[in-house]
């Protein structure tokens, strides 16, 4: 911590030049800009200073994930109570429950991110069915947490510039939405997961539903039963997997932990994979199971979009790399191959070529989703150190770069009601600041050196190419991988041509305001992240390499397991690494008298 | 004392009934809301099923198989956890629909005071059906709840509802006696009529007429599958629930309901329990795992397509039937957790959907009442609380966690997986995601439409009884699915042995 006002100065500083940048002299915008340079000088100032490994002592507050995820769903209770006729102040009290949690989440970097579980809470839940209410976060899923509380409350305050109605159920749905994303992402109780899991589609439904676009039933339909299609049948698997597990073990547990113990035939783990796989693909979305994304995209409101490029698709990468790939290693693993040649060619290139055909701006952003999406998969299914930590990267880059991309979009479409791209042209002459933030987010997006999308691509396509899990077609998936990046470079690139360059020909577009103090306030983070991402992203590896690490070995030494195991009936297995059980729940009697019965026999 | 103890809550009913009938017969109503029937006489009669349940609740605590004298009825009523978690259940739904219709009745006309005692009559009669342990208590039980609900459903007095009144009968005496040959065949073939004797003859075997048992046992699953309003003998339920009132309609579908699963897991367990009927080959569980696919296929997709949200809520009543076969299907291999998924199922069920249709009761007032989707159009933004509890419901009877609804379900198919049914449990699974699709698209109707400029809108009602009875069932259906615990507990002691 600093301990001086000298210490203080590149605070000040930045926040000064913040305050200066502004050409319009209004004081709001000077003093919102100024203050978040500062706190994100201050912020980044703490990250760096922490030493990333241990010297003991740090200590950490168990209850602090709860308090996360119960702020929110509190502060939604509460907010029924408040009068529907005052929006101001429903505004000010979903903003400010929002910005508690984001100050609250900056407390989970004060200890370093070593091996295993941080935070971790554990209380029993419904003793009878093995149901405990655990949580806990590591070097992976921290991001993920960050990343929430840091978008959401830039989403909500962009949003009440353009939603005038309904405010009450508004704030009321983004307020659950949070404290649902937030426990999914630390969720290490696969009931408590699947609550979460589900309860973010409702007000997500609503959302769509309420302030979307002309097809806005039929998409937030189409959302809600594509994403609960593949959910419940997440749901049969795993009740299968607790049913086997409670079976060798006497004990049922629907604990992340003690499920990761069981190993199945490689026959039936292929089929409970295939589901839990199914579930989180939709979530993704990836090829072919994406086409609920565009409808969705398009029709919801700004706010929403970013919500659900930004967090909610990340439910779906995030629960693939936790739960797909750490339950059933074997089936994930021989899978890979061919899913990552579905990535590339459904997903990176085919979402590209998508994008590139579009006439909707939105729609273009929505598809360039499913490309960059693509990449992540592709890193999740190449499997190697390298290409998970650059995948769990690309989840944060995606979720600023293209969250700050659907803001964008959502400030002309604020202005003109239109998002088609022939309607505008020039509108870097009309509108320079729009423009240049409108370009520096295009090359983060398609990952020009110097900004976070580089980082997450190049390491996702290193990582690629060195996995021994994609055999032959590593090398032809990297190569395409990498054709992917060209093209998005051409469609991101184009729209920009004909939107921000040429001739104003429109003459709606003459009069167009630039960006006001509150779009600016809120794209102003996203384009600092950018740059912090992308000149200096040990920041962010650095905390998560021990826990991809971890990962890693788990994941090879349980798929070496797996192919010894063939297809014997299921039965429990060690698992080597004691951090990552720390918190389990202990086996039942019959598992504990059956390794009593065999140390026995030992003896004998 | 200890048998009148263990008979407490039965007596109460019959004693309150009687009471209630006697205070409507020489009582004097007058038109107006304050001193109609309805004021005078609903919050009494609720009062009296909520006292029942929780007399039910004291002897569980207690536990009915430390009471002295308990077993004095058997075989004809028996009194175990079973019968009164059941009993439980029944009078909540009851008492439930009966604050429904403190504040339907006077609000549409129909402010006549016989209907209390005779929803009472027909709680008793459920609460007899769940302890019958003989046939005849068994055919008593069904009818007294049968002739209540009759006589509740044709309470409109329009030609609709009398229409719904007189198929409602028809078949369901049709039913009856189907289920009165089948037990006839019964006795002739084993010479008992209660039926852990039946079932021990069925077990010991030797030289029974084998035909005439087949025959036997099929007329009960038909009776059994009327009751409970299983596909293909379902085909009276969409009618008779739309044209009762809507009260009527959630007694019917809960408490109704209940009895008739209680009987036929009492029936198939004590009776059919023998592991030659239970087995996947030779016995019961392929008929009804066949008719819980279909009714959860057939209903769901007949549910999506009905213009009606009252009728919506009947077929989804019955899909929720077809949920709850898929436990009694488990029962055999997994025994008494899936007795309890059962009922914690029904449980769940019932404060779901009394709060679903109390909400469509708050929304409609008189001449206006809410039945169709287009009535629903704008509710989210005239009547926002009405709105809220419907989707608070709605979203519960969907099974979305973390309501009571998500919770029934997962247990019954958590129970279908560990008897070894994985594709039950898929194909419930997913027909509960075309349920979901109706059940958005209320919400769809609520919040994102508004009414067609002239349409006729459904006006909202002022009623403390129909705001607490959701309330009081809004507070279950949380409970039922943040702390499940204990209430699984229970549901997992009650199962028959």
């Amino acid at each position: 911590m600093p301990s001086s006002l000298f210490d203080l100065w590149p605070v000040l500083g930045v926040g000064a030049i913040g305050a200066l940048i502004p050409t319009k002299k209004d004081w709001k915008l000077r003093a919102g800009l100024g203050l978040s340079a500062a706190l994100l000088v201050l912020f980044m100032l703490k990250v760096w200073d922490l030493p990333v490994t241990p010297e003991g002592g740090a200590k950490e507050w168990p209850n602090l994930l709860s308090a996360l995820i119960a702020i929110p769903l509190l502060g939604a209770g509460f907010l029924l109570f408040l009068p529907r006729q005052s929006p101001e102040l429903l505004k000010r009290f979903t903003l400010g429950v929002l910005a508690l949690d984001l100050l609250l989440s900056l407390t989970l970097l004060s200890v370093p991110m070593t091996k295993g579980w941080h935070f971790q809470s554990i209380h029993e839940w419904v003793p009878s069915l093995g149901i405990r209410y655990h949580v806990a976060v590591d070097g992976i899923s921290v991001w993920l947490v960050l990343l929430t509380t840091f978008v959401t409350p830039i989403a909500v305050f962009a949003s009440f510039g353009s939603i005038k109605t309904r405010i009450k159920e508004l704030c009321f749905s983004y307020l659950l939405m949070q404290g649902a994303m937030l426990c999914s992402f630390v969720a290490l109780d696969l009931f408590l997961f699947y609550v979460a899991f589900e309860l973010m589609l409702v007000p997500m439904y609503v959302m769509i539903g309420i302030w979307g676009g002309a097809e806005k039933i039929k998409a937030s339909l189409k959302f809600f039963l594509y994403t609960m299609f593949g959910s419940v049948l997440m749901l049969a698997a795993l009740l299968y997997l607790v049913w086997q597990y409670t079976r060798i073990t006497g004990a049922p547990s629907f604990d992340l932990l003690a499920l990761s113990r069981v190993m199945l035939p490689q026959k039936v783990q292929t089929v409970c994979f295939v589901a839990f796989a199914l579930a989180f693909f939709i979530k993704v979305p990836m090829f072919p199971v994406h086409t609920w994304l565009p409808d969705a995209h398009v029709q919801a409101p700004t706010g929403g979009s970013v919500i659900l490029a930004a967090i909610m698709l990340k439910v779906g990468t995030y629960g693939y790399l936790r739960f797909a790939m750490g339950l059933f290693p074997w089936a994930a693993g021989t899978m890979s191959a061919n899913l990552a040649g579905v990535a590339v060619l459904g997903g990176v290139l085919y979402g590209a070529l998508c994008a590139w055909k579009q006439d909707d701006v939105k729609k273009l952003v929505a598809y360039s989703s499913v490309a960059h999406l693509g990449y992540v998969m592709l890193g999740l299914f190449s499997a190697t150190p390298s290409a998970i930590s650059g995948s769990i990267l690309q989840m944060v880059n995606h979720g600023v770069s293209t969250g700050a991309l659907f803001m964008l979009v959502g400030v002309i479409y604020d202005r003109r009601h239109t998002r088609q791209v022939d309607e505008f042209g020039g509108l870097a002459k009309v509108m320079p600041v729009f423009a240049t933030l409108w370009l520096i987010v295009t090359f983060a997006s398609i990952g020009v050196p110097g900004t976070n999308g580089f980082v997450g691509e190049f390491m996702i396509i290193m990582g690629t190419y060195a996995s021994p899990r994609l055999g032959r077609f590593a090398g032809i998936d990297t190569v395409l991988a990498a054709f992917g990046v060209i093209l998005g470079a051409v469609y991101m690139l184009s729209v920009t041509q004909k939107m921000m360059f040429g001739p104003l020909s429109n003459p709606k577009n003459k009069r167009l305001s630039d960006v006001n103090t509150r779009e600016g306030l809120a794209l102003a983070p996203l384009v600092v992240l950018i740059f912090v991402i992308g000149f200096f992203p040990s920041l962010f590896t650095d905390r998560m390499k021990d826990a991809v690490a971890a990962f890693d070995v788990r994941y090879r030494d349980s798929f070496e397991l797996a192919k010894m195991h063939g297809n014997e009936p299921p039965e429990l297995i060690e698992i080597q690494d004691p951090s990552f059980l720390q918190g389990a729940p202990p086996l039942g009697k019959a598992a504990v008298e059956a390794a009593r019965a065999a140390a026995g026999e030992g003896a004998k | 004392m200890g048998t009148i103890l263990a008979l407490a809550p039965l007596l109460l009913l019959a004693l309150g009934g009687c009471g209630l009938m006697l205070t409507e017969a020489y009582a004097s109503f007058t038109k107006a809301r304050e001193e109609g029937a309805s004021a005078q006489l609903a919050l009494p009669s609720a009062v009296t099923m909520l006292a029942a349940a929780v007399m039910a609740l004291g002897l569980w605590l207690k536990d009915p198989a430390t009471i002295d004298g308990a077993k004095a009825l058997e075989p004809w009523l028996v009194v175990d956890r079973f019968t009164v978690f059941f009993t439980m259940v029944t009078c909540l739904g009851g008492a439930l629909a009966t604050l429904l219709a403190g504040g339907y009745l006077p609000e549409h006309n129909l402010d006549r005071g016989e209907f209390y005692p005779l929803i009472i009559f027909s709680t008793l009669g459920c609460v007899v059906l769940a302890a019958a342990g003989d046939l005849l208590t068994l055919f008593l039980g069904l009818e007294t709840m049968s002739l209540g609900v009759y006589a509740l459903t044709g309470f409109r007095r329009s030609s609709r509802s009398v229409e719904a009144a007189m198929k409602y009968f028809l078949l369901g005496s049709f039913a009856a006696a189907l289920l009165l040959y089948g037990g006839a065949l019964l006795y002739g073939a084993t010479g008992h009529t209660d039926l852990v004797g039946i079932g021990q003859a069925l077990t010991k075997g030797g030289r029974l007429p084998y035909p005439a048992l087949v025959f036997a046992f099929a007329l009960i699953l038909v009776g059994i599958g009327f009751k409970v309003s299983a596909v293909p003998f379902h085909m009276w339920a969409p009618d008779a629930y739309e044209g009762a009132p809507t009260p009527v309609m959630a007694y019917m579908s809960v408490a109704v309901k209940s009895a008739g699963f209680a009987m036929a897991l009492r029936v198939l367990v004590t009776t059919f329990g023998d592991p030659k009927f239970g087995s996947w080959a030779t016995g019961w569980p392929p008929i009804l795992a066949l008719l819980a696919v279909l009714t959860m296929v057939i209903a769901n997709l007949v549910a999506g397509r009905q213009e009606s949200v009252k009728r919506m809520l009947a077929y989804s009543s019955i899909a929720h039937a077809g949920y709850v076969l898929v436990g009694v299907v488990s029962v055999m291999k997994v025994g008494s957790e899936a007795q309890a998924s059962v009922l914690f199922y029904l449980l769940a069920y019932t404060v779901s959907t009394i709060g679903a249709l109390g909400a469509l009761v708050w929304m409609g007032s008189r001449g206006k009442e809410a039945t169709s989707y287009e009535d629903l159009a704008g509710v989210g933004r005239r009547h926002p609380a009405a709105a809220f509890a419907m989707s608070f419901f709605l979203l519960s009877l969907a099974g979305v966690p973390p309501l009571g609804g998500f919770f029934g379900k997962l247990y019954v198919f958590r129970a279908a997986v560990g008897a070894g049914f994985y594709w039950l449990a898929v194909i419930g699974l997913l027909s509960s995601v075309i349920g979901a699709y109706y059940y958005l698209r209320v919400m769809v109707y609520m919040y994102m439409r508004e009414s067609a400029p002239g349409a006729p809108e459904a006006e909202p009602m002022r009623s403390g009884m129909v705001v607490s009875a959701l309330v009081i069932s809004g507070i279950v259906v949380l409970w039922l699915g943040l702390m499940p615990g204990a209430s699984l507990e229970m549901a997992i002691a009650a199962a028959v042995k």
